[in-house]
């Protein structure tokens, strides 16, 4: 069959593709949101009308960005169970210099930003130069921002009425899009670039496989996870400015359970929870699912009262839903082809032969 | 398969000239994103006609959002509007969210916009953000009013107010200084520091407690997030910390049992003297206890049964800006200021009457 001197048919080339495509979780998740949307068009209200397009996309940006920062870091197989924390962290900070030091609004936001930075750069450090384990740290962190949000705001205090043009990043359209729709692309794209096509990308990934042959082969072990958990916290304030525009409040309970929903999305897409091997691709296809899931499930009017409380049980339901499948298909797919064991070197070249 | 992805030449080292795949040699199929994104953004960007959410033709759609769903004011109130959804034949949604947050109510709102219905009436958790998706409501002309608690002006046409809130702040201030001789220390215990209603409350009892009670001294104010067990907790501090506390004042429902409960485990029953704006049901026992001496409040099933007739009659064009009376169906004529409509007078529920209430 797959032999170097009998060069594969264009059935077994078709078969071959398939067998690798359905191994993938994320084409798995792929399936699901294409089913989820045609299932939710034909039986909610209103689910394709642009104006719930736009809903979808809103209230979906944070955690989308959340999930894309959550990535890396998973990759390496670590985890940030502060992300959430430091947006509420963040948000605080924010309406504090805004609404009491009287910054501007986008000097404000810089600061919040600046804010997650450190706050990120502090689970780096902790990781990397004390070697605590990263479920362990960002636990700490996670009580620990989110104690100090509540602080700073007495547990009630919360800021409000801030000026129109802050608003319109988190409520208007640009170019028929909602805008921080488009701050979800840059940050796609970057986060994209960063895991799929630099050196750092490639050892996240060596270091999730393996953090100690990662580290013979040269890698900078400590600074690629650092760059990670920064990144994560830097990117954690700018949900946190983005979601107090969108609602027109900085309280300390902001981004309260986005982490989960952030590390769902990212699982749900493909990502394997003990690192090494991942795609963005899958986990912009896990935070679309949830969104839509989340969202078709209100457009059916008789159940739209109980919607929010049936989308968390059915999220749940999905993950290991799609969990499981994917691991049905992969161990499936990675049957032995008839008489021959699958021969790594010849079904490549066989792929590769396309033109 | 095709290559269709450019190969990047380093311009700098940490660029990779190939990119690597881990695993099998699939490429990740980008294509599907970028499809699923321009198609969403495409629907996004283009408009369409929407459907509206009415169930039969002429059926109006009526949207409920309480503070939060398991609030039992709430889920009171919800009685009283199914009442008169069923009356004017109109279908009505509740939904709320289940903890105290503000970002939800607005998802909600905002999913109701698109969902289409007819007409929005909310109790706000926060004044200034709750704006936000009522006035893009409007804009799409969806009626807005508001019950319980305001929202700003220009978010809504009217305010289903449950009695003018100066008279709530004089009987609560009046109750207690009643209660407590009219002199001593006594506390507040509010829902959030951001909710309308509370806070033009909190601000009559002061001028009352200014006016006419010199020598009462409100000497705390502590918020409990419209949470009975937050409430406990904050009663129970207040108690230790001032130990000549005469009466602590509730004035969000979830706190009149909590502070109650409270002050029946520190053994002060009867000492430090518990009343607000609470339900008959929730605070039953403890107002025959002579845990609670007063619990005052008003008939919320009207307040639902109103607040729907009111946005179908705001919807319909019946009830216009400017007007001074509404005819509330079987509440009969009732007085509109402005553009709040009121319900009528508080009633205080003591140990002798609260047997007649039963919601």
């Amino acid at each position: 069959m797959n032999d170097k001197n009998c060069p594969p048919n264009s059935r077994q080339r078709v078969a071959g593709v398939l067998r690798r495509m359905l191994s993938r979780q994320e084409s798995v998740v792929f399936v699901v949101l294409i089913f989820e949307i045609l299932l939710f068009s034909a039986i909610g209200r209103n689910f394709l009308a642009p104006d719930n397009v736009r809903n979808i996309v809103r209230h979906s940006v944070e955690i989308g960005l959340l999930a894309l920062v959550m990535t890396p870091i998973i990759l390496t197989g670590g985890i940030d169970l502060s992300v959430g924390s430091m947006m509420g962290l963040c948000a605080v900070a924010f309406g504090m210099l805004w609404g009491e030091a009287h910054f501007a609004p986008w000097l404000a936001a810089c600061a919040a930003v600046a804010i997650g930075t450190a706050g990120g750069a502090i689970n780096a450090g902790l990781i990397t130069r004390l070697g605590l384990p990263p479920l362990i740290v960002t636990l700490g962190t996670f009580s620990l921002f989110r104690g100090l949000a509540e602080a700073l705001t007495g547990g009630s205090k919360s800021f409000t009425d801030f000026p129109d043009s802050f608003l319109s990043l988190g409520n208007s359209l640009a170019f028929g899009v909602p805008v921080q729709a488009w701050v979800l692309v840059v940050v796609s794209l970057f986060v994209w670039g960063l895991v799929h096509r630099t050196t750092a990308g490639r050892a996240f990934r060596a270091i999730g496989f393996a953090p100690e042959g990662a580290r013979y082969a040269g890698i900078p072990v400590g600074k690629r996870i650092a760059f990670a958990y920064t990144l994560a916290g830097a990117v954690a304030g700018l949900a946190a400015v983005i979601f107090v525009s969108r609602v027109g409040e900085a309280r300390a309970n902001a981004g309260t359970g986005y982490e989960l929903a952030a590390i769902t999305a990212v699982v749900l897409g493909g990502t394997s929870i003990f690192g090494g091997t991942g795609s963005v691709y899958g986990t912009l296809l896990g935070v679309a699912s949830v969104a839509v899931l989340s969202n078709g499930l209100s457009r059916i009017l008789s159940i739209s009262d109980i919607s929010r409380e049936l989308s968390g049980m059915l999220t749940g339901a999905l993950l290991l839903v799609a969990l499981a499948g994917g691991a049905l298909t992969k161990a499936l797919a990675e049957r032995p082809h008839r008489s021959k064991p699958a021969d790594p070197v010849n079904s490549e070249s066989a792929g590769r032969k396309e033109k | 398969m095709k290559s269709t992805m450019p190969i990047i030449e380093t311009a700098s080292p940490i660029l990779l000239r190939k990119p690597i795949y881990q695993g099998s040699s699939a490429r990740p199929h980008t294509r599907h994103l970028f499809a699923i994104l321009a198609a969403l953004l495409a629907f996004s960007g283009c408009d369409r006609k929407t459907e509206t959410a009415g169930g039969t033709k002429n059926q109006l759609t009526i949207a409920l959002l309480p503070k939060s769903k398991g609030n039992q004011f709430f889920l009171t109130v919800e009685k009283g509007a199914r009442q008169a959804a069923d009356e004017i034949g109109a279908k009505l949604l509740f939904d709320g969210p289940t903890d105290n947050d503000p970002a939800k109510q607005n998802e909600i709102i905002e999913n109701w916009i698109s969902l289409g219905v007819d007409a929005i009436a909310a109790a706000s958790q926060n004044k200034g953000g709750i704006s936000l998706p009522l006035k893009k409501a409007r804009a799409k002309g969806v009626t807005v009013v508001t019950y319980d608690s305001d929202a700003n002006d220009e978010a809504r046409s009217f305010f289903i107010n449950q009695a003018t809130p100066k008279s709530i702040g004089e009987t609560l201030m009046d109750s207690a200084a009643k209660l407590c001789g009219e002199e001593g220390e006594f506390a507040i215990i509010t829902g959030t520091l951001t909710a309308g209603n509370l806070n033009t409350w909190r601000g009559f009892i002061e001028a009352r407690l200014a006016e006419k009670y010199p020598r009462m001294k409100l000497v705390a104010t502590k918020p409990c997030d419209d949470d009975k067990g937050k409430a406990q907790q904050e009663a129970a501090n207040l108690i230790s910390a001032y130990p000549s506390l005469k009466c602590i004042m509730a004035i969000t429902s979830p706190a009149v049992p909590g502070a109650a409960e409270a002050v029946k485990q520190a053994g002060k029953a009867g000492m430090v003297k518990v009343l607000g704006l609470g339900l008959p049901s929730e605070n039953r026992a403890y107002v025959k206890e002579g845990v609670t001496q007063a619990v005052i409040l008003w008939n919320l099933c009207d307040l639902g049964y109103l607040t729907v007739k009111a946005a179908a009659a705001v919807k319909n064009g019946t009830l216009k800006p400017g007007a001074t009376t509404f005819d509330a169906g079987r509440l009969g004529n009732l007085k509109v200021e402005g553009d709040n409509i009121l319900l009528g007078a508080p009633i205080i529920f003591t140990s002798e009457n609260i047997d007649q209430y039963q919601f």
